[in-house]
């Protein structure tokens, strides 16, 4: 927002800093103080008005399109008084020297919406399209890339559609660029990709057999506030298969899922591995202390749970009481005791 | 886990309150156990053993919470090490392993031995991170000049996680100065109730071994409210001379009925004769002390103990030394010591309510 703030923008801003008031607890440590630049982003964008979907995928020809200094609004550089779609697009190349590193694409300030996508994939979204138009203008952008998004040493494309309602426009500011998590985790299984997700709550949902096909794809970790469910709070289950290809047999297993808004259970194959807080039954109440959305999770696997080759599918019911909700922080994978001992030694005074 | 509602912490202060006002038992340190543990988080139960190579773990100070001290918003499983070498162990006393408090279950193991547990780990979880930690080592776990390791694994959901705080170390009751024989060594332990468990000839084998003074709630009967039984046997050392002999129980939560060979010797009721037991409701803080009938021991032959408990609510069973046969001398200091000592308090509520 460079421009004077007008009383619909400074009511909105009032709004803004009232519900980041009241959600004060629920805020989420998203700052570069635990990320590390890699790729600076900031410079030359290819740069359209308007909007088509076409324009998403990578292998969209946009050699007619402008150049536009990134950061900076659209108004300056030459689309003066205009508002509406608009795409940014850049080719990047990636090194696999970063493969188990966790990736952030920090796409800075946006005026107003955003959807954002690595090589046709989204990753991201802040504020709302028409018809439900909502302004994210004060949000910094930070978005995790799921590596198997990511086409290491080839290239790959980001794609930024923006909406802007009035007034400035565009990738306005910030540190744009790649980011990496301090911490290299290394998985035996990553688990931060698409998932599935539905809200409500249906406690079949943690069996293996169950149909998930209908659900809608979801990011994690990412807030569900960012990916459609919009000032949702309740019950939300999510849902993802994957095939073990085998750690150490003889090693226990910790599977890690971050950080949770605000409770949670975890299933693998409708066995309960873990859990944090106490989610209510028909006799007694739900005990939130106000503190799980804060806790990190890390659950350890009964031994023998996972065998090799076989298919598993992990079930997390969560259950968000105000605020920003779901699976929001990462990382999220599987890992064995031993690598996971090394990886809290090795971040031992960093965190 | 550690936010406390106010009602909680209403009653906690109430207990508190309680604990004060009661004559807490007396604690010798033998060793402090404070300072660097080696610590790993994860879980392995090898990690219990004697001979396990724990060189590469890290240290924490103990005590203090993990979060504090490099493991910052660690949940889970972690395990603490330590080599402690022991000197001259003194008989006749119980030793206690004390570790304050644990956030939130923990299972203790000397010389990859289960000692004991608090709080129940996943899948059934329940914490215990208020209570503080205090374990009898039954005799065998320690041997006098030896090395010993004692290993805990501890689960903490989140918040603090840990040995929080606390006395940590190996200490005796002082009371155990009393007893001219500790009996605290050898008892067995069954739920439930039955008229033929007083008797000294009762087949007792299957009956699980119980660490005596401890909470049966340290001893793996968690929630167990409602009728036990303990019983020992024993032989007198030769020479041992049974004239004027007491038998000293410590407390017992709630009420009690003792057997020896056979016969009633005695139970809470009994010692309102000397002002040991006022009011319904108190019995678990009295001290049982009860006089052995003439000619009741054998001194050639085994003796057997039975003791028929019910606890109403809470923790049960037999909780404080000290346990074991006292001569009349030992017996008057020691009932002079706590007998003697009827708080302000006790003394309005007697003239107010039991006159």
């Amino acid at each position: 927002m460079i421009s004077p703030l007008t009383s619909h923008k400074m009511r909105l801003l009032i709004a803004i800093a009232l519900f980041c008031l009241l959600a004060m607890p629920q805020q989420i440590q998203t700052s570069q103080e635990n990320l590390s630049l890699i790729q600076s982003l900031k410079g030359g964008w290819t740069f359209s008005i308007g909007m088509n979907n076409d324009w998403i995928s990578p292998k969209f020809n946009d050699s007619g399109w402008e150049t536009i200094k990134v950061p900076s609004n659209w108004e300056d550089q030459g689309f003066n008084g205009y508002n509406g779609y608009a795409f940014y697009r850049k080719k990047i190349s990636i090194s696999s020297s970063l493969k188990g590193r966790m990736l952030y694409l920090n796409m800075g300030y946006i005026d107003d919406v955003d959807e954002v996508y690595m090589n046709g994939r989204k990753i991201g979204s802040r504020g709302g399209f028409p018809p439900k138009y909502i302004t994210a203008y004060n949000a910094e952008r930070i978005y995790y890339i799921p590596e198997e998004y990511i086409n290491f040493d080839g290239m790959n494309v980001i794609a930024v559609k923006v909406y802007d309602s009035y007034e400035a426009g565009g990738i306005v500011g910030g540190e744009i660029g790649i980011y990496g998590g301090k911490a290299s985790v290394s998985f035996d299984v990553n688990l931060q990709s698409l998932w599935k997700f539905k809200p409500g709550d249906d406690l079949r949902r943690k069996d293996a057999d169950f149909d998930d096909s209908l659900w809608d794809d979801v990011l994690v970790p990412a807030r569900w506030e960012d990916q459609g469910y919009r000032d949702y709070n309740g019950y939300g289950w999510y849902r993802k298969t994957f095939t073990y290809t085998g750690g150490n047999e003889e090693d226990k297993m910790v599977i890690i899922i971050g950080k949770i808004d605000d409770i949670d259970q975890v299933y693998i194959n409708g066995t309960l591995v873990g859990s944090t807080g106490t989610f209510p039954t028909k006799s007694s109440r739900a005990v939130i202390s106000g503190q799980e959305y804060n806790a990190f999770r890390g659950y350890y696997l009964p031994a023998g749970l996972l065998k090799k080759g076989q298919k598993y599918v992990i079930a997390v019911r969560v259950l968000d009481t105000g605020g920003e909700g779901g699976i929001y922080e990462g990382p999220v994978g599987i890992i064995s005791q031993s690598k996971y001992i090394d990886y809290w030694r090795k971040n031992k005074t960093n965190r | 886990m550690k936010t406390l509602s106010l009602k909680r912490s209403i009653f906690f202060m109430l207990v508190l309150l309680i604990g004060l006002s009661s004559h807490a038992e007396e604690l010798r340190r033998l060793t402090s156990l404070s300072g660097f543990w080696k610590f790993s988080i994860g879980d392995d139960i090898r990690w219990a053993g004697i001979s396990y190579d724990d060189s590469k773990w890290d240290q924490v100070n103990v005590p203090g919470q993990w979060e504090n001290q490099g493991y910052n918003d660690y949940n889970g499983y972690a395990w603490y090490r330590k080599k402690i070498h022991v000197g001259e162990l003194p008989s006749n006393y119980t030793i206690y392993l004390m570790l304050g408090r644990i956030d939130d279950a923990d299972e203790v193991y000397v010389n990859g031995k289960l000692l004991a547990k608090s709080g129940k780990f996943p899948p059934n979880f329940k914490t215990a991170y208020d209570k503080t930690r205090k374990y009898a080592i039954p005799a065998g776990y320690l041997k006098a000049n030896q090395d010993a390791v004692i290993a805990i694994r501890v689960y903490d959901t989140f918040l603090d996680g840990g040995i929080l705080d606390g006395k940590i170390g190996m200490y005796v009751d002082i009371d155990n100065d009393f007893l001219d024989l500790n009996l605290s060594h050898g008892w067995k332990f069954h739920t439930g109730d039955s008229k033929d468990w007083r008797a000294p000839d009762f087949k007792d084998e299957a009956w699980k071994p119980i660490n005596v003074p401890s909470d049966w709630e340290n001893e793996g009967y968690d929630d167990y409210n409602g009728y036990a039984w303990y019983r020992l046997k024993f032989n007198l050392p030769k020479n041992f001379n049974t004239n004027d002999l007491f038998l000293s129980l410590g407390k017992i939560d709630d009420i009690d009925e003792v057997y020896l060979n056979g016969r009633f010797i005695g139970s809470v009721y009994d010692l309102k004769r000397d002002g040991e037991f006022k009011r319904a409701g108190w019995e678990y803080n009295a001290r049982r002390v009860y006089k052995i009938p003439e000619g009741l021991l054998k001194t050639d032959a085994a003796n057997t103990i039975a003791i028929r408990v019910y606890d109403t609510q809470l923790r049960g069973g037999i909780y404080e030394g000290p346990i074991g046969l006292m001569k009349s001398d030992n017996c008057r200091r020691y009932k002079n010591k706590h007998y003697s000592n009827q708080s302000f308090w006790d003394y309005v509520y007697d003239s107010f309510f039991e006159n």
